[in-house]
């Protein structure tokens, strides 16, 4: 699914073709449809959502102009509407509160494989501990491993600079490697 | 000071030897990147993030029921095919743009479908045969053909041209003859064509030139100067494209050009440095003398050559030298016992 093909169907989805719209459709549905879940906890907006997104993307397809990632260039204007929706139904003022305390970007036990390069711990405890995150590195996380975005797609998705990725990367990680340290600290001692 | 950390940061993600140190998938990175990290110690922590964003979290992913997916899809499509009929405008120039547009994109899905199937045809017809460091394998071609392939060597061959070989590394050739057809044999390297009909003989490309042993038979060989030469039976050429060198000599063939394949290395009179280059190339690993007499030692006998570890103690035992074997390194000491 490299860039090289997704540009050639976008050019003909531009052009009109209903086949090339129902290839993107096919492709990019269940990622949207995951990712929306994720940010807003609910099937039903996401759907209506993603239905007039869909819609708006094929009326105004001679608007749109050139995509260079056409990838990214879905899950941020996909992100961008759904958030719109949010900020109405929830009379919230900035988008920025829509993601305060909220409960977007978080981890069930089944959405992660028991075997982790990054560390031994069980999967329950890896889920709450990445859980405790905040929910901007929580969304780095999600858009780089389980939506296989490149650093500067994330970035462009995110709306920050490249090395802003990056910072939110790392830092979700060490926080993770200490707690997982202390995790097993204190594992240590009350098994003894 | 976090801006120089943060910079480190992103060329270790992008360095692709970091990337097989992270994923331990390649022992020279490895030993290369354990040894950096043991010199670079307040790197520690950057280095610990990097290989954890490279490592990442693994997700189960979740994927939508494909009849679900096209439900949503033939909602909108209907959604959009009766808007379209409440709002028909199309003006002349959309119409033509919109045409010029599809047309250009046709030809352009039409050139990577050309492009993909010339890939796809190109790699399931091609068929590479590869081994590792210290791996030595006795393989059969189609033809009847039988080709001993030595420690890290490489043949690859086109399915429908199965006489037609690439070689790099080292190999031993039994080629089948077709007398019906005269059917011709070529091996081909960076440097030159060897031409066979039927014969034994042996190939060596390491150290950036081509080495050509004839055991029976008569081959021709095709230079990449585009000159020819015929070998008999007994000689050696040697020929580097890059130094544009050849040398043809009669050898004793009893001697360590061969033999390897039988798994053994037998030299006679030969230096240490010699030795310890065949060792370095069978198994990839790095020679270092700490003494310089070493390597002008002389040596005569056979060497078992499919395992390192008792192939390093034999040349221990008759050179009288202490082999140390660390992080991909072959350190050469004179034993001070002798």
């Amino acid at each position: 699914m490299e860039s090289s093909t997704d540009k050639s169907i976008w050019l003909l989805f531009i052009a009109g073709d209903i086949n090339a719209f129902a290839t993107l459709f096919k492709l990019y549905y269940s990622p949207l449809h995951n990712y929306g879940l994720k940010i807003s906890n609910n099937t039903v907006l996401t759907e209506d959502c993603l239905q007039s997104f869909f819609v708006y993307l094929y009326e105004n397809r001679l608007k749109l102009g050139n995509v260079n990632h056409v990838k990214s260039y879905l899950f941020v204007s996909f992100r961008r509407a759904l958030l719109k929706i949010l900020k109405r139904e929830k009379k919230f003022t900035s988008y920025e509160q829509i993601f305060e305390n909220s409960k977007s970007f978080e981890f069930s036990i089944e959405e992660l494989l028991i075997q982790q390069e990054f560390t031994k711990i069980k999967t329950t405890t890896l889920t709450k501990l990445l859980n405790s995150l905040t929910v901007r590195e929580r969304e780095a996380v999600y858009l780089k491993y389980y939506s296989n975005l490149k650093i500067n797609e994330i970035a462009e998705v995110m709306s920050i600079s490249y090395q802003s990725v990056l910072n939110t990367l790392q830092k979700a990680f060490t926080k993770l490697r200490n707690l997982v340290e202390s995790h097993e600290i204190k594992q240590a001692f009350n098994l003894n | 000071m976090s801006g120089n950390n943060q910079s480190l940061l992103e060329i270790l993600l992008n360095d692709s030897s970091f990337v097989n140190w992270a994923n331990q998938s390649n022992q020279n990175d490895i030993v290369f990147w354990d040894e950096w990290i043991n010199n670079n110690p307040k790197h520690i922590k950057t280095v610990y993030a990097a290989k954890a964003i490279i490592n990442g979290i693994k997700f189960n992913k979740s994927q939508l029921p494909e009849e679900k997916v096209n439900s949503e899809l033939s909602a909108i499509i209907h959604k959009i095919s009766t808007k379209k009929n409440t709002n028909k405008i199309g003006s002349k120039k959309r119409k033509f743009l919109s045409k010029f547009l599809k047309l250009s994109a046709l030809a352009a899905i039409g050139i990577l479908l050309i492009i993909l199937s010339n890939n796809v045809l190109n790699s399931s017809s091609k068929v590479i045969q590869k081994t590792g460091f210290g791996e030595i394998v006795e393989l059969k071609l189609p033809d009847g053909t039988t080709v001993i392939l030595n420690g890290n060597s490489q043949i690859s061959y086109d399915k429908s041209n199965v006489r037609n070989i690439d070689l790099k590394g080292e190999a031993y050739f039994k080629v089948k003859s077709i007398p019906s057809t005269h059917a011709k044999f070529w091996v081909n390297t960076e440097d030159l064509k060897v031409e066979v009909y039927g014969t034994q003989f042996h190939v060596n490309t390491r150290e950036e030139k081509t080495e050509v042993v004839l055991d029976e038979g008569s081959i021709h060989l095709v230079l990449d100067n585009g000159t020819t030469t015929k070998m008999i039976p007994g000689e050696l050429v040697s020929f580097s494209k890059e130094k544009n060198t050849v040398s043809q000599k009669k050898i004793s063939t009893e001697l360590p050009y061969s033999l390897w394949r039988d798994g053994t290395y037998v030299f006679n009179n030969i230096t240490l440095e010699t030795v310890m280059k065949n060792v370095k190339q069978a198994y990839g690993v790095d020679i270092e003398f700490m003494d310089e007499e070493l390597k002008q030692q002389l040596l005569t006998g056979g060497i078992p050559n499919q395992n390192l570890k008792i192939c390093l103690s034999a040349i221990e035992k008759s050179t009288g030298t202490r082999i140390v074997h660390k992080d991909n390194k072959l350190t050469l000491y004179k034993n001070s016992n002798n």
